[in-house]
C-alpha cells in the first residue's frame, strides 16, 4: 500500500467522514433534500474510490453498498426511514472505525460484519426488488458454484459478494468458473485486475437475473421471506448481531498480531490556503532583506538612525509573520462541533427524548491544538445537558413548555479568547438542592454551603465526587465527568463559568484563549531565576506588608479587603537555598486557580511578556509545577509556572 | 605492531564519542550525537530528580541537562574547563544533555572488538551497553536509548 498515496486518502476521506457524520443526521430530518443527498452518496463514493485504489477491500464493499443504498433513496425507489438510517449509521460508523484504524497504523482492516453488508443489500433491494432477492441464492448457487455447503439460510447476497472476491483474487478461476448467466467478460477487462467495475457489473447482472424470474417465487419463498424480514427488523438495533460478529473475529484476529511493531504513526497534517501561504513567504522575504540590512549596517559605521530604522522594520516583520504563521493553525471550531448533532440523536434517541441542536458561530477559527483539546470536554457537557438538562417530552409538555428542548452549543471570539456556550432549555437547577448535597457528602458544612451565593453553589458541579443524580445512568451521572472537564479547561488557562434558571434551563460558559502556543505571562523572580507565571490568572499586585498577615493554624494569609487570602511563599520551593526570614521588598501576586484564590509572595516582578511556550524535555515531564520554558528577550531560560500544580506542591 | 594492525582493520565498525568520566573511558555511538557543546549556563529546575542538573537552550529548544556521573553511582564533580555536554538524540524530537568530564575524540572501534554484556544482567549493568578492548583501553559503550528509556 502506498503510504504518501494513504496519507492524502486519510486526509481527504477524513474530512469526508466529517462532513458525513453531520449530513446523515441532518438527512434524517429532511429525508428529501436532493441535495443532501447527493452530497451524502457523493461522499461515500469519493472514499470507496480512495479505497478502491488502495484496495483497503471492507471499506470498499461498505462504502459501495451505502452508495447504493443512497442511490435508490435519491431516485426515490427506497424510504430514508428509521430502519434505514440505523443501518447506514452502522455503515458509517464501521467506515469511521476503518479510517481511525488506518489512522492510528493499521494496515489490515478487519473483515466486515456479514450481517451489516445484508442489511445494506436488503435495503438497496428494499420495496418492489425484495422477492427477488432471496430467489438469486439458488440460481446464484447453481450457476456460480458457489455452493460448498455454504449458509443455506438464505443470506446469501454476502456469501456470494464473498465468493466472487476470491473467485477475482483466483484470477484463473475467473475463466473456469464465471457460469454463463452471469459471465465476467461483457467487455470487461478478463485477466482478473479489475475491482469496481467488475462488482457492480456482477450486481447489475444479479440483479437483472433476479428480475428475469419473477415467477418462480414459490409461497414458501415468500413465508421464508417475510420470517426474514422480521429478522431484520430484529437486527436493526445493532443489539443481536453478537453471533456474526464472533464468527468474524477470528479473521481479524491474526492480522492484529502481525502488525509491525513499528507504527507509522497518522501524519497529523494542517490544510492551509495558498494564499496565506504566499503572505508568509512574502513576509519570510522581507524578513530577509531585513537581515541584509543589519549585515550591511554591522560591517559599515551605522548611524544610530538607520540602526533605528532596520530594528524597528524588523519588529514589524516579525510580529506579522507571527500572526500569519499563527493563522495557519487555526481551524474552524466547526472540527469539534461537527460531531455534535450525531451524539445529540444518538442520546436522545436512547434515552426518548425529542432534542434539537443548534450550532452557532461554527465558523470561529482557533488554535488546531485547541480544538482537538477541546472535543472531550465539550462532549461531556453536551450529554449533561442532553441527560440532565432537558426533560423528557411529558414532563416538559406538563411545564407548559414545548415538547422538544433545544440544546444551542455556540462559538464566538471575544478579544483574545474564545467563548463556547452550551445552552439548553431544560430544568435548570436548583442552588437549594445543590447546598444540600453538598453538606450531605460532607463537602462542606451546614454554615458555609448556606454563604455560597447562586453562582458559587453552580461551581458546586465541578467538584470531584459531586453528583446530584439519585440514579446513575451509563451516560451520566457519576460525578466525574464535570471535575475532569473543569481540569482540561483549566490545563487550557480557561474558566467555566455556569448560570442557571430553575425551570428555565442552564447555560455553561467556557472561555480558552485563542491559541497555546503563546501566553501572556508575567515574569516574577528570584534574584537571577525568572519565572512566568500565566497573565490570565493575575489578579492582582501589592507590596508585601508584614502588618496585613496572618499565621492561622500554620497557614500564613494575607488580608484583602476583609477577607483572608493563603499566601505561598514561593522561594520556600524554588530558592530554598536563599530563605530570608524578612520579607520586605517582597510582592504578593494574587492568581485565581481554579475557584481558589491564593497570593505568591515573590522577590521581584519584572513585568509583562509574551513568551513562546517550549516544553521541557526528558525527565521533566514529570515533574508537577511547571507548564513548560520559554526563552526571555536576554536569551535566558525561564520557567513557565502550572499554578494548579505549584498549588498541588504546597499542599 | 598489534596496533597497527587495528588501525588497518576493514570490517565492520562503530564510529564512536569517547569521553571520560573520573577515570574510565566511556563511548556513546556518533549516530545519537548531535553535537558537544562547552558547558554554558545551566538553569536550575527545583523538583527535579537529583540527577538532573537543569535545563540549557539549545538554539531554541529546551535541553535537560543529567549529571552522568550519578547515573552510574558517581559523585558529581565541580564544572571544569573540560567539561562538556553532549547532546544526545534520542528520537526525533527528544533530545538530552549529558555532562561529562572530559571528550577525548571521535574513534571507529571494530565491532570485533566489542563484547556486548548480556541485557539480562541486573541493574548495574543496565545503561551499558559492551565493553571494547581497544588498544590498550577499556572501553564501556553506554546505551542511550536504555538510559533514558522511562524517564518521561
Amino acid at each position: 500500500m502506498d503510504e504518501e498515496i494513504l496519507q492524502d486518502f486519510l486526509v481527504e476521506a477524513g474530512d469526508l467522514i466529517e462532513q458525513l457524520n453531520e449530513q446523515l443526521v441532518d438527512l434524517e430530518q429532511s429525508p428529501t433534500d436532493a441535495d443532501l443527498l447527493n452530497a451524502v452518496f457523493r461522499g461515500f463514493h469519493t472514499i470507496k474510490g480512495g479505497a478502491g485504489f488502495l484496495a483497503i477491500t471492507p471499506l470498499i464493499e461498505v462504502c459501495h453498498r451505502a452508495e447504493n443504498v443512497f442511490d435508490k433513496i435519491r431516485n426515490g425507489d427506497v424510504p430514508y426511514d428509521a430502519v434505514a438510517v440505523d443501518v447506514i449509521l452502522r455503515a458509517f460508523d464501521v467506515v469511521s472505525e476503518g479510517m481511525d484504524l488506518l489512522k492510528a497504523g493499521e494496515r489490515e482492516l478487519p473483515d466486515n460484519d456479514p450481517v451489516l453488508l445484508a442489511d445494506l443489500d436488503r435495503l438497496t433491494k428494499g420495496g418492489s426488488a425484495e422477492p427477488e432477492v432471496e430467489m438469486s441464492v439458488p440460481e446464484g448457487d447453481s450457476v456460480l458454484q458457489l455452493a460448498e455447503g455454504s449458509d443455506p439460510d438464505g443470506d446469501m447476497s454476502d456469501e456470494e459478494f464473498e465468493a466472487l472476491l476470491n473467485q477475482r483474487d483466483g484470477g484463473a478461476d475467473d475463466e473456469t468458473s464465471s457460469p454463463e448467466g452471469l459471465s465476467l467478460a461483457e467487455g470487461v477487462d478478463p485477466d482478473g485486475d479489475m475491482s469496481d467495475e467488475e462488482f457492480e457489473a456482477l450486481l447489475n447482472q444479479r440483479d437483472a437475473s433476479d428480475l428475469d424470474e419473477p415467477d418462480e417465487v414459490s409461497e414458501e419463498d415468500l413465508t421464508a421471506l417475510l420470517s426474514d424480514s422480521d429478522f431484520i427488523a430484529e437486527v436493526a438495533p445493532a443489539s443481536s448481531i453478537q453471533p456474526e460478529k464472533t464468527v468474524a473475529k477470528p479473521v481479524s484476529k491474526p492480522t492484529a498480531k502481525t502488525k509491525p511493531v513499528a507504527k507509522p504513526a497518522a501524519e497529523s497534517t494542517v490544510r492551509v490556503d495558498t494564499r496565506r501561504l504566499d503572505e508568509i513567504m512574502n513576509l519570510v522575504g522581507e524578513l530577509v532583506l531585513v537581515r541584509n540590512r543589519l549585515l550591511t549596517l554591522k560591517s559599515g559605521e551605522a548611524s544610530p538612525e538607520d540602526l533605528a530604522n532596520a530594528v524597528g522594520n524588523l519588529d514589524h516583520v516579525t510580529t506579522d509573520l507571527q500572526a500569519s504563521v499563527m493563522k495557519t493553525r487555526m481551524q474552524p471550531v466547526k472540527k469539534v462541533f461537527g460531531r455534535f448533532p450525531r451524539v445529540v440523536r444518538d442520546l436522545a434517541r436512547q434515552l426518548g427524548k425529542e432534542i434539537s441542536l443548534e450550532l452557532q458561530g461554527e465558523e470561529t477559527d482557533l488554535d488546531k491544538n485547541l480544538v482537538e483539546a477541546l472535543a472531550d470536554p465539550l462532549v461531556h457537557l453536551v450529554r449533561n445537558s442532553v441527560d440532565h438538562g432537558v426533560e423528557m417530552p411529558d414532563v416538559r409538555l406538563a411545564a407548559g413548555k414545548p415538547k422538544g428542548g433545544t440544546v444551542v452549543l455556540a462559538a464566538q471570539q471575544e478579544g483574545d479568547h474564545i467563548l463556547l456556550s452550551i445552552t439548553d432549555d431544560g430544568k435548570g437547577m436548583d442552588p437549594d438542592v445543590l447546598r444540600q448535597k453538598a453538606v450531605e457528602k460532607g463537602m462542606l458544612d451546614e454554615m458555609t454551603a448556606n454563604q455560597l451565593d447562586d453562582k458559587a453553589a453552580f461551581e458546586l458541579i465541578l467538584a470531584a465526587g459531586f453528583s446530584t443524580a439519585d440514579v446513575i445512568s451509563d451516560i451520566s451521572g457519576r460525578g466525574v465527568g464535570m471535575d475532569v472537564v473543569k481540569t482540561m479547561i483549566t490545563k487550557l488557562n480557561g474558566s467555566i463559568d455556569i448560570d442557571s434558571v430553575l425551570g428555565e434551563g442552564t447555560k455553561i460558559s467556557i472561555r480558552v484563549p485563542l491559541t497555546l502556543a503563546i501566553l501572556p505571562t508575567l515574569m516574577v523572580g528570584f534574584d537571577e531565576d525568572s519565572y512566568a507565571i500565566p497573565l490570565t490568572s493575575v489578579q492582582e499586585i501589592f507590596d508585601y506588608n508584614a502588618d496585613k498577615t496572618n499565621k492561622i493554624d500554620g497557614q500564613m494569609m494575607v488580608r484583602l479587603r476583609e477577607r483572608s487570602i493563603p499566601l505561598l511563599f514561593l522561594s520556600e520551593w524554588l530558592a530554598p537555598h536563599q530563605v530570608n526570614e524578612n520579607n520586605t521588598g517582597d510582592k504578593v501576586i494574587i492568581v485565581s486557580i481554579g475557584n481558589q484564590r491564593v497570593g505568591l509572595v515573590v522577590n521581584q516582578v519584572n513585568g509583562q511578556e509574551e513568551v513562546v511556550i517550549k516544553p521541557l524535555g526528558v525527565m521533566l515531564k514529570k515533574v508537577s509545577g511547571y507548564a513548560g520554558a520559554t526563552i526571555t528577550g536576554n536569551g535566558s531560560i525561564a520557567l513557565i509556572l502550572d499554578l494548579p500544580g505549584v498549588l498541588e506542591r504546597f499542599q | 605492531m598489534s596496533d597497527m594492525q587495528e588501525e588497518d582493520y576493514l570490517g565492520a565498525s562503530a564510529r564512536c564519542v569517547l569521553f571520560t568520566l573520573e577515570n574510565e573511558i566511556y563511548g556513546i555511538h556518533v549516530k545519537k550525537i548531535r553535537e558537544v557543546l562547552r558547558v554554558g549556563v545551566i538553569r536550575d529546575v527545583a523538583g527535579t530528580p537529583y540527577n538532573v542538573l537543569g535545563v540549557i537552550n539549545v538554539r531554541g529548544v529546551i535541553v535537560t541537562v543529567i549529571d552522568t556521573r550519578t547515573m552510574y553511582n558517581m559523585p558529581s564533580k565541580e564544572i571544569s574547563e573540560l567539561s562538556r555536554i553532549i547532546i544526545v538524540e534520542l528520537d526525533d524530537d527528544r533530545a538530552v544533555g549529558m555532562l561529562v568530564d572530559f571528550v577525548m575524540e571521535v574513534k571507529d572501534i571494530p565491532e570485533s572488538k566489542i563484547e556486548s554484556l548480556s541485557a539480562s544482567k541486573d541493574n548495574a549493568s543496565r545503561y551499558i551497553q559492551g565493553i571494547a578492548h581497544y588498544q590498550d583501553n577499556v572501553i564501556i559503550l553506554i546505551d542511550v536509548d536504555n538510559m533514558f528509556m522511562g524517564h518521561e
